[in-house]
């Protein structure tokens, strides 16, 4: 029996490129680094105009502990620095860098020199922030800060591998592909945090992967693969915690309030990866899919590189793109600039074209089938209304602010009723 | 370079739209009207067709005359057609089933706001509204089996039936029909509410294909049982006379096709399970001491009025809502 949450819902998978294997895309001719790639204060640019970089070399820092620095994902010389708006809709500098091609590895990029047994908590600490290393999921939370604040607070680790995102298929591939960089970066935060326990959970849609880990975990202690239903959004953090131990994280508090830290599994990998060669966060893997892509993939590609460099990669576009997506169809963010560049965050590049999806809304007939799918268990229903007529402070009473934007409700609504965009008009009413 | 389409997530939408929804209703409905038409004749065939050009006819002129977008490509004017025809005894007047369909319509649904908004079930209120204006028309029910051919004139001295087995339960008695007969639905009634059986078939339809959840459904019917069965006249067989009672009148397409209309009934599960209890008990407690043998519409339309208080009553607890005052 899968481990599982109550509300959710299960749309069309759609993981169309499950079975194709991570490619490594060739660096582009040009990338554009943002300064901003993490919640939290955004870096400065320590690179000017004419500057050569290395690869792997820092390019902006900041003050303050909820940051992380950003590094070049290629070596060659600054052509620009210029504001853009970012992939979170703010103004955000970006370090535009031409490639020379020679990819000159940073010269102080180098292992760490303590073995695992014997490294220190600040040590870690130290390297996954000089790596630059964010939740790599989407929330892109910085992932030392995470770390930090949950040493003497948590028991267990959880590694998210759920995906439960339709389409895309970039985790589930690194579980197929390199899980022993999952399970040794999972080794390294138990490490850091002292803990004897550790949880992988996977939906019950990924087999393959379930059978893998299992197999290079059968001599692990401490560490075991937790099966969950495939259901969305099994991934969310709060869900996850709940479906494996049952237990509810208050409303506003953390995983580390209820003893428990959550990682995704690609930013798993990446600790590993700093810890091992030293090697900063340059490079993710990302789904590009969708129903206009001539030849959907799994790629590992340079941070930096614009979606339409993706795209071509992947052979263009069948047909004409009316929406690209950056990150899964429930909670990505739509694009309106093809020349977007890829951050940390960017899970998948998702392009769609004439859909569907373009109804205009209807009436809320009441229903109900919203109430049912929240996982936070709410009325959105109510959130709508309220917030169509103003009525803020009837939000606030309903819980506004516990919804996390899942988007269930109105993937289900029946009357195309836009109920997370009223929602965020709410609590964005109600944050000031 | 053409600029994108940007939107708020989600991207993609479930393809089960109201009018998806609407259509599977009509679709769980169908059985319903063959059979009734099988039993009463062809004028449940005339009947029905003017019930739902009527209704939607009337919704697309009120969206013309308010300049409001039409909703009739919706499907919900033609579950309110059929469902106005299914409450109307096939011997109706053609001329009534064209008023009830005016005033579910127009008064009840369009005034107050159009689909989503009435308080009240179209359906319902429009019959009530028929009952209360021709009472000898809408209780002037045809013999089972007895078909009525498509335009029969019928007039008052046709009056081919004379009690229904509600009426015999509310004097203290079991009806002649049997049980069985009574569960496929071979007996006097209205057009729709006769046949149990593909009542209860539709609903299962339903169920599978999430339109409906159970919740209204059970409790309205097993309160019903319940009270029927410790309540019986001391007699008669508890049994029979709670089989009965279940399946006389408008009980079963009530608890599946009425009460659970979206609009008018509750969103939570427990909402929902207390509105169908409420349900059942008014039904009940009318066919005891209320002046009419059948309770149901009534009893719907009540509850009807709680549904914004059973709602907020039943708000369910936000996730990691239930630790107060957790550590921090």
């Amino acid at each position: 029996m899968s481990l599982t949450f109550k509300g959710g819902l299960h749309p069309e998978e759609n993981k169309i490129t499950a079975k194709s294997p991570i490619e490594v895309m060739p660096e582009p001719a040009t990338v554009a680094i943002a300064m901003s790639q993490h919640i939290g204060a955004p870096c400065n640019p320590t690179v000017k105009k004419g500057d050569y970089v290395f690869k792997g070399q820092p390019i902006g820092e900041a003050q303050g502990a909820l940051t992380c620095p950003v590094h070049s994902s290629i070596s060659g010389t600054v052509l620009k620095l210029e504001d853009r708006v970012g992939a979170f809709g703010q103004k955000v500098t970006h370090v535009v860098i031409e490639n020379d091609f020679k990819s000159e590895l940073y010269p102080e990029i180098k292992p760490c020199e303590t073995p695992l047994e014997e490294a220190e908590f600040e040590q870690i600490v130290d390297i996954i922030k000089n790596a630059g290393i964010a939740g790599m999921g989407g929330a892109t939370f910085p992932t030392h800060f995470k770390i930090s604040s949950a040493k003497g607070k948590v028991s267990k680790l959880i590694v998210n591998c759920c995906e439960c995102e339709p389409y895309i298929t970039a985790n589930h591939r690194l579980m197929l592909e390199r899980p022993s960089d999952i399970i040794n970066g999972v080794k390294v935060v138990m490490k850091a945090l002292d803990l004897k326990l550790c949880d992988i959970a996977v939906e019950d849609n990924k087999k393959d992967a379930i059978k893998v880990l299992n197999e290079l975990l059968e001599k692990e202690e401490g560490i075991c693969v937790k099966i969950l239903k495939t259901k969305y959004p099994q991934g969310d953090e709060r869900q996850l915690i709940y479906a494996i131990d049952k237990v509810e994280i208050p409303a506003g508090k953390l995983p580390a309030d209820v003893g428990r830290v959550v990682l995704n599994a690609e930013t798993s990998s990446a600790i590993w990866r700093a810890f091992k060669y030293g090697m900063p966060l340059i490079d993710r893997i990302m789904t590009v899919t969708g129903d206009c892509v001539r030849e959907p993939k799994n790629l590992r590609v340079p941070l930096g590189t614009s979606f339409s460099d993706i795209i071509e990669f992947c052979g263009g576009f069948t047909s004409e793109v009316e929406k690209i997506i950056s990150g899964g169809p429930m909670m990505g963010i739509a694009q309106w600039d093809k020349d977007a560049p890829v951050i940390k965050g960017t899970a998948s590049i998702l392009c769609f074209g004439k859909s569907k999806t373009n109804r205009g809304p209807e009436n809320c007939i009441h229903c109900g089938k919203c109430v049912g799918s929240c996982p936070m268990h709410l009325m959105p229903l109510y959130l709508a209304s309220f917030a169509k007529i103003g009525d803020w402070d009837s939000c606030k009473a309903f819980d506004v602010m516990s919804c996390v934007e899942c988007g269930c409700c109105t993937y289900q609504c029946p009357g195309n009723v836009p109920i997370v965009q009223y929602i965020r008009t709410a609590k964005g009413k109600l944050k000031k | 370079m053409g600029l994108l389409k940007v939107s708020a997530s989600p991207h993609i939408r479930h393809e089960d739209t109201t009018r998806v929804l609407m259509s599977d209703v009509i679709l769980a409905m169908i059985p319903l009207f063959i059979w009734g038409a099988y039993i009463f004749g062809p004028r449940v065939i005339t009947v029905t067709a003017i019930s739902v050009i009527s209704c939607v006819l009337f919704e697309y002129i009120f969206n013309l005359i308010v300049k409001k977008p039409c909703t009739v490509g919706d499907m919900s004017a033609v579950v309110s057609g059929m469902l106005l025809a299914f409450n109307l005894p096939a011997t109706i007047p053609l001329w009534i089933p064209v008023i009830g369909a005016l005033f579910a319509m127009v008064i009840v649904k369009g005034i107050f706001g159009g689909i989503g908004k009435n308080i009240m079930n179209p359906v319902l209120a429009a019959r009530v509204f028929l009952f209360a204006s021709w009472p000898g028309h809408m209780t002037n029910y045809s013999e089972p089996l007895v078909r009525l051919s498509f335009f029969d004139k019928i007039t008052e001295a046709d009056a081919v039936s004379s009690a229904t087995s509600l009426t015999v339960l509310k004097g203290g008695e079991l009806p002649d029909v049997s049980v069985f007969d009574m569960f496929i639905g071979n007996m006097a009634g209205c057009i729709g509410e006769i046949s149990a059986l593909l009542i209860i078939a539709g609903g299962i339809y339903l169920l599978v294909r999430k339109v409906i959840t159970w919740h209204i459904p059970v409790s309205f019917v097993l309160t019903v049982a319940l009270i029927t069965f410790v309540f019986a006249p001391d007699n008669v067989s508890s049994l029979n006379f709670m089989l009965s009672e279940i399946l006389s009148g408008g009980l079963m397409i009530g608890a599946f096709f009425m009460a659970t209309d979206y609009v008018t009934s509750p969103v939570t599960p427990l909402g929902r399970i207390i509105y169908g209890i409420g349900c059942g008990a008014l039904t009940v407690f009318i066919r005891f001491f209320g002046g009419y043998p059948e309770g149901v519409s009534f009893a719907i339309l009540i509850m009807n009025l709680f549904v914004w208080y059973l709602d907020r009553a039943t708000k369910p607890t936000k996730f990691g809502g239930r630790v107060k005052n957790a550590k921090a």
